[in-house]
């Protein structure tokens, strides 16, 4: 009996099409369920193969996906594994980030829709980074390891067909930007000289998490002449003190605003050197990167400030982030002397999930997930 | 040609009731109209102006008016519940 016989049993689950090339990729952009580029088609095959990775009941919602709210099922998120193009052993990955996003803290309504460049990124901490050969160094952002490029496609193809975040329906961006066709790395423990980001939230160092950030694409701080942890931080709180970014008034309800820092490892050395552990670095940018009130305009003020700021003259000098335990850090990338900052959506909070087989212990590997509980 | 068959990777939307005015008997009634401003700029004018229409056309009983703290939140479950509760009818979702 396959795992897909439910599914295969319910209505309008499968689609025949010609065996081609061009008219598989034809009917799925005609259907809104691509990204635009070419999709591995999903055979029953192919999806048994990626659900091989899975110890949970495969027709089963582990969540509902904002804003369509449809039923994240692993068989859901393994069809949309296989169009990105994934290995069946990146399956967990997936489907870890696929839920941890539906937390309600998340806000993935928000984010899917917003007319804002958001789009949710995915930081996988731990062994299975490291087992299914992810990218945590040179160009980690950007293209050439099969695991980042297809793990992040993956969840972008989910928000679309299972969330229905569709270009112009259900996601509205103004712009939209790179960073919403695939948005995934691992951090660069090797090199980190502090804590991992996955230890910092509570996780065991062996757990493999994913932590997912709805963030804009990465912003760049080139400091090749700093030698010094405080230079270094300088050029982050320049980097960071803009006036067009969300998190500078999105704070309200008891929520606040979590921007990311990703240290290049060369610059994480450095500040780490100059005797900085993260807590220094979150108070020095807490204290530095700051926009005085008057560089917003009157409009913008009255609307977004007065209320927080009633009688602040236009020198008041308002914080990037309202508290310095809210600064997330990472360290990601390969050498070079670069740094990137990455402003998040505002309203929002990172989700943190660690990788569990379905009686609840960590998964120590992929292979963990092909014993079946 | 060869057929292939392939796993629909879209999920449909959770089944929902659709809300129907005339099987609810409103346009026969008094209505308590409702309206949850997104906070966004003039979403206030543009729902009043929605409001002041709907009265020229209907009997509206009662007008309840609440505002989301921030737009990119979704109101908080007190205020669903009130709006729930008190109005027949309720706009909502604008963007400047």
């Amino acid at each position: 009996m396959s795992r897909l016989d439910e599914f295969l049993n319910e209505a309008k689950s499968t689609v025949r099409v010609a065996d081609d090339h061009v008219a598989v990729q034809r009917l799925f952009l005609e259907r809104g369920w691509s990204d635009g580029l070419p999709i591995v088609p999903p055979t029953a095959a192919r999806v048994e193969a990626m659900l091989a990775y899975c110890d949970r009941p495969a027709n089963a919602a582990i969540a509902a996906m904002a804003p369509r709210y449809g039923a994240v099922t692993p068989i859901r998120v393994a069809i949309n594994a296989v169009m990105a193009g994934c290995e069946p052993e990146f399956f967990p990955v997936v489907l870890a980030a696929a839920e941890a996003m539906c937390d309600p803290a998340f806000n993935l309504y928000a984010c899917q829709a917003t007319t804002h460049p958001v789009a949710p990124l995915v930081i996988v901490n731990g062994p299975i980074a490291r087992e299914i050969g992810m990218n945590a160094r040179v160009n980690a952002f950007g293209p050439g390891n099969l695991a980042n490029a297809t793990i992040g496609r993956a969840i972008r193809l989910a928000l679309i067909n299972i969330g229905g975040g569709i270009p112009g329906a259900g996601d509205m961006a103004t712009h939209g930007a790179p960073s919403k066709y695939s948005f995934c790395v691992a951090e660069n423990e090797d090199e980190n000289p502090w804590q991992p980001l996955h230890v910092e939230r509570g996780y065991a160092r062996g757990a493999t998490t994913v932590t997912v950030i709805a963030t804009e694409p990465p912003h760049n701080v080139n400091d090749h002449s700093s030698t010094t942890a405080e230079g270094i931080l300088k050029l982050v709180a320049g980097t960071m003190r803009t006036t067009g970014n969300n998190d500078i008034y999105n704070y309200q309800d008891g929520t606040y605003p979590q921007p990311l820092l990703v240290f290049g490892p060369e610059h994480a050395q450095t500040v780490a050197n100059g005797g900085l552990d993260k807590r220094d670095v979150r108070q020095y940018l807490f204290e530095h990167a700051r926009v005085p009130l008057g560089a917003f305009s009157d409009e913008y003020i009255e609307l977004r400030f007065r209320r927080k700021y009633p009688d602040a003259p236009l020198d008041t000098l308002i914080p990037i982030f309202k508290r310095p335990e809210d600064l997330m850090i990472a360290v990601i990338g390969g050498p070079g002397k670069h740094s990137v900052v990455m402003p998040t959506f505002g309203a929002t909070q990172p989700i943190t999930l660690a990788l569990t087989r379905a009686d609840g212990t960590l998964a120590r590997s992929v292979l963990d997930f092909k014993k079946r509980s | 040609m060869n057929e292939l068959i392939l796993l629909v990777p879209e999920a449909p939307a959770p089944d929902a009731p659709a809300a129907v005015i005339e099987e609810r008997g409103l346009l026969h009634a008094e209505l308590r109209l409702g309206i949850l401003d997104n906070s966004k700029a003039n979403a206030d004018h543009l729902l009043r102006m929605v409001a002041e229409r709907v009265r020229a056309d209907y009997a509206v009983k009662s007008l309840l008016t609440l505002r989301k703290s921030s737009v990119a939140m979704a109101a908080r479950p007190e205020v669903i519940e009130q709006l729930a509760n008190d109005c027949d009818l309720v706009f909502s979702a604008m963007a400047d």
